[in-house]
């Protein structure tokens, strides 16, 4: 199965990729930790794909591709959210920096 | 320049938010000037000459590089009038012409005898003939219910922008709200920092400028739900 060869070697390239980034390396742990369980469940999942569908029943759902779908969305809801406070703290950030700009070129009036 | 300095107004420094206000900025400035020696206007990175303008009207001019948002210009004026030396009292006043100089003074007077950190200037206390628009009356006071610390601190107008307040308050405010939504963030630190807080009546005028630069009342919306997500910042 060509789609399988495909898909397993895209999430090791997303791995090799997010290990090899050095930024913040404390916060960065975490996520590299949960990325790498993230690999093994999906290769996993890629090479026995019925597998999901018997997780699924545990958890009263009737199809594999239903459990990855709900999955899907409560992780897109999470990477919005966690984005949108993210540009909240940038944008903070560039407003101190732009004050701060401000406030040593400031003009008195003559007089 | 002939300014005729009342005694109790030498160390208050007016803060007048300004974006795009050329055409009313050098009148608002004038009147300002006219009674308090010290005006900042902080340009909040406007397209036209505001701060030229202002400047002339005799202001100190602080001018953001980039466009922040009113909540933002008010936090820069503040922290550029709490380091000058003297400074005792500050106040924010809209830079649309719509607030009364005598309101500032009347504040003043009520902060110094009642011993408090801050007045707040209202349109609904029920002593004044309101002028406030029915449908914007509504909206203001729904807001004013549902805000939790409004309600606690019994205000009756949170998105007022005629505030009057002493050092304590200049030193401790930190905005972070950049937008609009700033006006609900003063309230929240009111009820934080266990500042002493009332409201005095004030006149609004609505003029039609006043009215077309006016937040739009959808605007509500995003005030509410930033009210929400406040919490999450800090």
């Amino acid at each position: 199965m060509w789609i399988q060869v495909l898909l397993i070697a895209a999430v090791i390239a997303l791995l090799v990729y997010l290990l090899g980034s050095r930024t913040n390396a404390k916060a960065k742990a975490g996520v590299k930790v949960g990325y790498v369980l993230f690999v093994i469940a999906a290769v996993y999942a890629i090479l026995r794909p019925d597998d999901t569908t018997v997780l699924a029943n545990w958890l009263g759902v009737d199809r594999g591709t239903d459990l990855l779908s709900y999955a899907l969305i409560i992780a897109f809801a999470f990477t919005t959210m966690s984005t949108y406070l993210r540009f909240k703290e940038l944008e903070l950030r560039y407003a101190r920096l732009a004050r701060a700009v401000a406030l040593q070129s400031a003009k008195a009036p003559e007089s | 320049m002939g300014i005729s300095t009342r005694p109790n107004t030498a160390g208050v420094w007016i803060i007048v938010p300004a974006f795009n206000e050329a055409k009313v900025i050098g009148d608002v400035v004038g009147d300002l000037r006219s009674v308090f020696a010290n005006v900042v206007c902080v340009d909040d990175g406007s397209r036209d000459n505001t701060a030229d303008v202002a400047l002339r009207a005799g202001a100190h001019v602080v001018r953001h590089p980039v466009n922040l948002g009113q909540g933002a210009a008010i936090q820069t004026g503040v922290e550029y009038a709490r380091n000058k030396p003297g400074a005792t009292h500050f106040a924010t006043f809209d830079a649309d012409g719509q607030h009364r100089v005598q309101d500032v003074l009347r504040m003043l007077d009520r902060l110094r005898r009642d011993d408090l950190d801050i007045v707040i200037g209202t349109r609904f206390a029920d002593t004044t003939v309101s002028h406030t628009p029915p449908l914007k009356r509504l909206i203001l006071r729904l807001a004013a219910t549902l805000s939790p610390s409004s309600r606690r601190l019994h205000l009756t107008d949170a998105h007022n922008g005629l505030r009057v307040f002493n050092h304590t308050v200049a030193d401790q405010l930190d905005l972070t709200m950049s937008g609009m939504s700033h006006a609900s963030e003063f309230i929240s630190l009111i009820a934080e920092n266990h500042w002493r807080v009332a409201e005095e009546p004030v006149e609004i005028l609505y003029t039609d400028y006043s009215m077309s630069k006016g937040q739009p009342l959808l605007n509500g919306v995003n005030i509410v739900f930033d009210g929400f997500l406040r919490g999450r910042m800090r």
